[in-house]
């Protein structure tokens, strides 16, 4: 038997496999045209964090130029398109892509027993089109932008703007299908590709919450791409359905465009919803409270989510009879997030909870949701929502979910799941300073904001009443803790790939299927293929993990 | 050696069925042609909409079960279509809530 | 590349299984599925459409039966004759790949493939008479013809609802002018019928009128909506069309190599899976865009 044979049998072992995912071809052309989805995860990875770094210097220039009252560093056309990109770039090439096309990606296949996704070559396509979408959107923003809002409400799109409307939304519509077909896999996997034993019910919340999200992206995002090829098509022709002054109804295009936007937050929030239950019962070291609760509750949001779009639409001239209609239904989808809240709390309670770094972050979404989504239910209210709507609050709203809730998800996951991918640990020291500067500075960005938006300095704008200046300057101060925060992870996860100690199978002692392979795993996800006889979460005796033996073997993780 | 999986889906319909299903089709277009220059507006408006839309569906229920040969799929391929439908409903109605409830309604005077 | 843990043991793959599958059941459950979940995203993408079409249906019906009455309903109902029969040939293909007989999946391949080529021909001949009639709603894109010194599309004075019986054309002694290519429609009387039968919609009621008057200007504008409505969705289907010639091109030639059988004939199935979706878009679009006014027509009006 060769050495890399005899490595492979031994299953478990300390330190890093001489032969593994990453190392197992390392042409150009190998990455460039693998099949392997954890390749591809990765260069996901790399993908949306240029994408997030890029939104994040429009932040940077929006919180500089917040700093006065006045419109003095920018002009307000040109704060305009700053705004705009920053919607652009980390709505649809950040937030949508980064936990699904990352995390879900690389896990899926590992969590549920397979070789890979049932459809790499879909897998290898959907990257190539997020690839040209994304660089045609930065060809958009480079030549000169567009001004429109991340929304591109019509009129102003469709007939007025003077900016790259064509390029940038020709971009969106082809991001769409990278999206489209991401979902379409996942489905396929997770109903065709489950190892033996691996019923619906073992499996993971962290698959739960995708198959959810799957849904969401399969039956919503043909909607936003017809959308926006209506508004592409009314712009070159200058004629459309959009268009007031011939009977159109610019109405229609907020109905058709928040019919897929308003579930498109929540293919943005129910993958970090599955990161944060897995971060939550891992790091109790308990059995998740309430499984299948949590588990239906990620298919009902994703079915709620289709019920809500018209609270964007309050103040739009939509008749208040469907308003109404549309806010209670708002009210009914907050509550199986609020199932989740209680499950996840329920999960600490007795639990032996361990702060590493994944869990500061995974609590620390449990408290920003919590605040995001209980203001979100303030906008939902159609009446309070006359007041609130186009002002701060609503930008701090989404914020708290959006960056509170789904940003710090995926940084609790991209570090929870660093060994696995890599098979190094990163500095827990640093990680867990960086884990609490992201907090404080998260909190001091966006918590002046909701003040700022009741108090009505309207969103969107570049000059502000002077009265408004010194809770401004708090969020621009916010956001430089923020930035720091969010640069430090780039630089110590970099570092650990090469001086990070290597983090053997099962660095945490976890029942996870994921922690039964190798750091980094084999091409193959695992050197003979598992049959599962364990409950997900299982923490007693029938994980079937032999404890005294892993313990024996695995490098143990730095702590400070 | 190759095995054979398909002991239950072999010949779901043979050629006469796909004929049958065919004549059902060409029937239902020239049915729908036809009616529609009668005016049954009459019984109530739109009525001609409704007999149009109803041969449209029944055409695609025929497509759909013996073309498609969904009469014959899983119970998930079921659930699929089911679901496309429901969530074009819900496009359609809750579009259309706001239009018919707006004060320049659609079908108020 | 394969590190199965022990690679070195023979293991039977069969022709057309893929890597990450253990058996072929397995494959093709797969394949089934995420073709389902595409045409799934698909009916959701027409959907967008469709809902554009009720929304401005419900509020303008009679500038969209008075434009629909246009549309020559003869050539729409014989492509909607041709692709059911590209329908069943379609079938007939799959029956044939399951049977394993090439020649027969070869030829019904040629027959599918030439019904839709007549689909997309008889919607050039379509699309080729709106050129020429002035229907095309995007200005400038239809055919440009400056009069003889003058000559009028219409003699002045007359109110729209009195010109050229129920069609947009011009009267027989009316020369077809229209230099700039602009979107022509002149005759209203659909919605001074309704108006005098009081079935005016509150939106048509407000979008016709100027002054209390039926303005033509007004009523062109909204059966400008549905021809603009009527070009994307058969458009759009058209596209799909196009999709689905270049599909059966690739399944002709597979299938003339002989790959199908009784034991591999998925791809077969996938293809006609898309065929018949691409028909069914079209069952629907044909009673909705070319059968909605013709009521009116054949009421006595």
């Amino acid at each position: 038997m060769n050495a890399q044979d005899a490595v492979l049998e031994t299953g478990y072992q300390s330190g890093i496999p001489p032969v593994n995912y990453l190392n197992i071809k390392t042409t150009l052309a190998s990455w460039l045209l693998t099949k392997d989805h954890k390749r591809i995860a990765l260069m996901y990875l790399v993908s949306v964090s240029v994408f997030f770094m890029i939104g994040g210097l429009f932040a940077a220039t929006i919180r500089l130029e917040l700093l006065t009252p006045a419109s003095d560093l920018l002009e307000t056309g040109t704060y305009n398109k700053v705004f705009t990109e920053h919607g652009i770039m980390m709505i649809f090439f950040f937030l949508i892509p980064s936990i699904p096309a990352v995390l879900g990606n690389f896990l899926i296949p590992i969590m549920i027993g397979a070789k890979d996704l049932a459809l790499p070559r879909i897998n290898l396509i959907s990257l190539y089109i997020y690839w040209f979408a994304g660089a045609l959107a930065l060809y958009g923003l480079m030549v000169g932008g567009v001004d429109t809002g991340w929304t591109f409400y019509t009129p102003y799109s469709t007939t007025f703007s003077n900016t790259y409307v064509m390029i940038v939304g020709l971009a969106i519509f082809i991001n769409g299908f990278s999206s489209i077909l991401t979902g379409l896999n996942f489905i396929v996997t997770i109903h065709t590709m489950r190892a033996p034993g691996m019923t619906w019910f073992r499996l993971p919340l962290f698959v739960w919450a995708h198959y959810a999200v799957s849904l969401v992206m399969i039956l919503g995002t043909p909607v936003v791409a017809i959308t926006v090829l209506l508004l592409a098509i009314e712009r070159v022709s200058r004629v459309g359905i959009f268009d007031p002054s011939i009977g159109g109804d610019p109405i229609l295009f907020q109905h058709l465009f928040w019919f897929y936007s308003h579930p498109a937050v929540y293919i943005m929030v129910l993958p970090g919803m599955g990161v944060v239950s897995e971060l939550i019962s891992n790091f109790s070291r308990k059995k998740i409270f309430g499984y299948e609760f949590i588990a239906f509750s990620s298919i009902a949001i994703a079915v709620f989510g289709f019920l809500v779009w018209g609270h964007h639409l309050f103040v739009s001239g939509q008749s208040p009879y469907a308003g109404m209609v549309f806010s209670f239904l708002t009210m009914v989808v907050a509550v199986p997030s609020a199932i989740k809240m209680f499950n996840w709390t329920a999960t600490l309670y007795k639990g032996s909870v361990s702060f590493d770094t994944p869990m500061l972050y995974g609590l620390g979404f449990m408290g920003l949701f919590l605040i995001g989504g209980l203001t979100g239910l303030f906008l939902g209210s159609m009446g309070l929502d006359v007041h609130l709507t186009d002002t701060y609050f609503v930008v701090a709203h989404f914020h708290y979910v959006m960056v509170g809730g789904q940003v710090i998800a995926y940084l609790g996951g991209i570090h929870y799941w660093w060994p696995k991918m890599t098979g190094r640990m990163y500095s827990e020291f640093w990680g867990k300073i960086s884990a609490m500067l992201v907090f404080v500075g998260f909190n001091l960005t966006f918590f002046p904001q909701f003040l700022l938006g009741y108090m009505g300095m309207p969103r969107r704008y570049a000059a502000y009443p002077p009265e408004f200046q010194v809770l401004n300057i708090f969020s621009t101060a916010g956001a430089s803790v923020l930035g720091i925060g969010m640069l430090m992870p780039v630089i110590y996860l970099v570092h650990s790939l090469k001086f990070g100690k290597p983090a053997g199978d099962n660095p945490w002692m976890l029942p996870g299927l994921e922690w039964r392979t190798t750091s980094p795993p084999p091409l193959e996800n695992f050197a003979t293929p598992p049959v599962v006889t364990w409950e997900a979460y299982e923490f007693g005796e029938g994980s079937g993990l032999d404890l005294e033996e892993a313990r024996r073997r695995a490098a143990a993780p730095a702590i400070l | 050696m190759a095995e054979h999986h398909h002991e239950n889906d072999h010949e779901h319909i043979a050629i006469p069925g796909y004929l049958g299903v065919f004549a059902v089709l060409i029937v239902g277009t020239i049915l729908t042609y036809f009616v529609a220059t009668i005016d049954l507006d009459w019984i109530f408006p739109g009525a001609n909409t409704l007999v149009a839309l109803l041969i449209a569906f029944t055409k695609m229920a025929c497509v759909m079960l013996f073309f498609m040969h969904v009469r014959w799929s899983p119970r998930l391929i079921w659930l699929a279509v089911a679901a496309s439908f429901f969530w074009l409903a819900i496009m359609f109605a809750y579009v259309m809530q706001d239009y018919l409830t707006r004060s320049t309604g659609v079908f108020t005077q | 590349m394969s590190t199965h843990g022990h690679s070195d043991k023979f293991v039977y793959h069969e022709p057309g299984l893929q890597h990450q599958f253990s058996d072929m059941e397995q494959q093709e459950e797969s394949v089934s599925i995420g073709m389902w979940m595409f045409l799934v995203q698909e009916i959701m993408f027409f959907g967008g459409l469709f809902t554009a079409y009720l929304v401005f249906r419900s509020k303008y019906p009679m500038a969209f039966a008075a434009g629909s009455n246009h549309l020559d309903a003869f050539w729409g109902g014989l492509n909607t004759i041709v692709l059911i029969v590209s329908s069943l040939t379609m079938a007939l293909t799959v029956y044939y790949a399951q049977k394993g007989n090439r020649n027969l999946q070869v030829i019904f391949i040629i027959l599918t493939m030439l019904f839709g080529a007549t689909f997309l021909g008889v919607k050039a001949i379509e699309y080729n008479d709106k050129y020429h009639h002035g229907l095309v709603p995007i200005a400038g894109l239809n055919l440009r013809a400056k009069g003889t010194a003058g000559a009028e599309q219409h003699p002045e004075g007359k109110p729209c609802w009195e010109v050229a019986g129920h069609s947009a054309e011009p009267a027989a002694e009316h020369q077809y002018v229209n230099p700039k290519g602009e979107f022509e429609w002149a005759d209203c009387s659909l919605a001074k019928l309704a108006q005098d039968e009081g079935y005016l919609t509150t939106a048509e009621q407000i979008g016709y009128f100027s002054n209390g008057e039926l303005d033509g200007n007004k009523f062109r504008d909204k059966v400008r909506i549905f021809y603009y409505l009527y070009f994307v969705m058969t458009g759009l289907h058209a596209l799909h069309m196009i999709v689905g010639l270049l599909l059966m091109t690739w399944l002709l030639w597979t299938a003339y190599k002989g790959y199908y059988n009784a034991d591999y004939y998925m791809p077969v199935e996938m293809s006609g899976l898309y065929w018949h979706f691409v028909d069914i878009v079209w069952i629907f679009l044909f009673p909705l865009l070319y059968l909605l006014g013709r009521h009116f027509l054949h009421a006595g009006h």
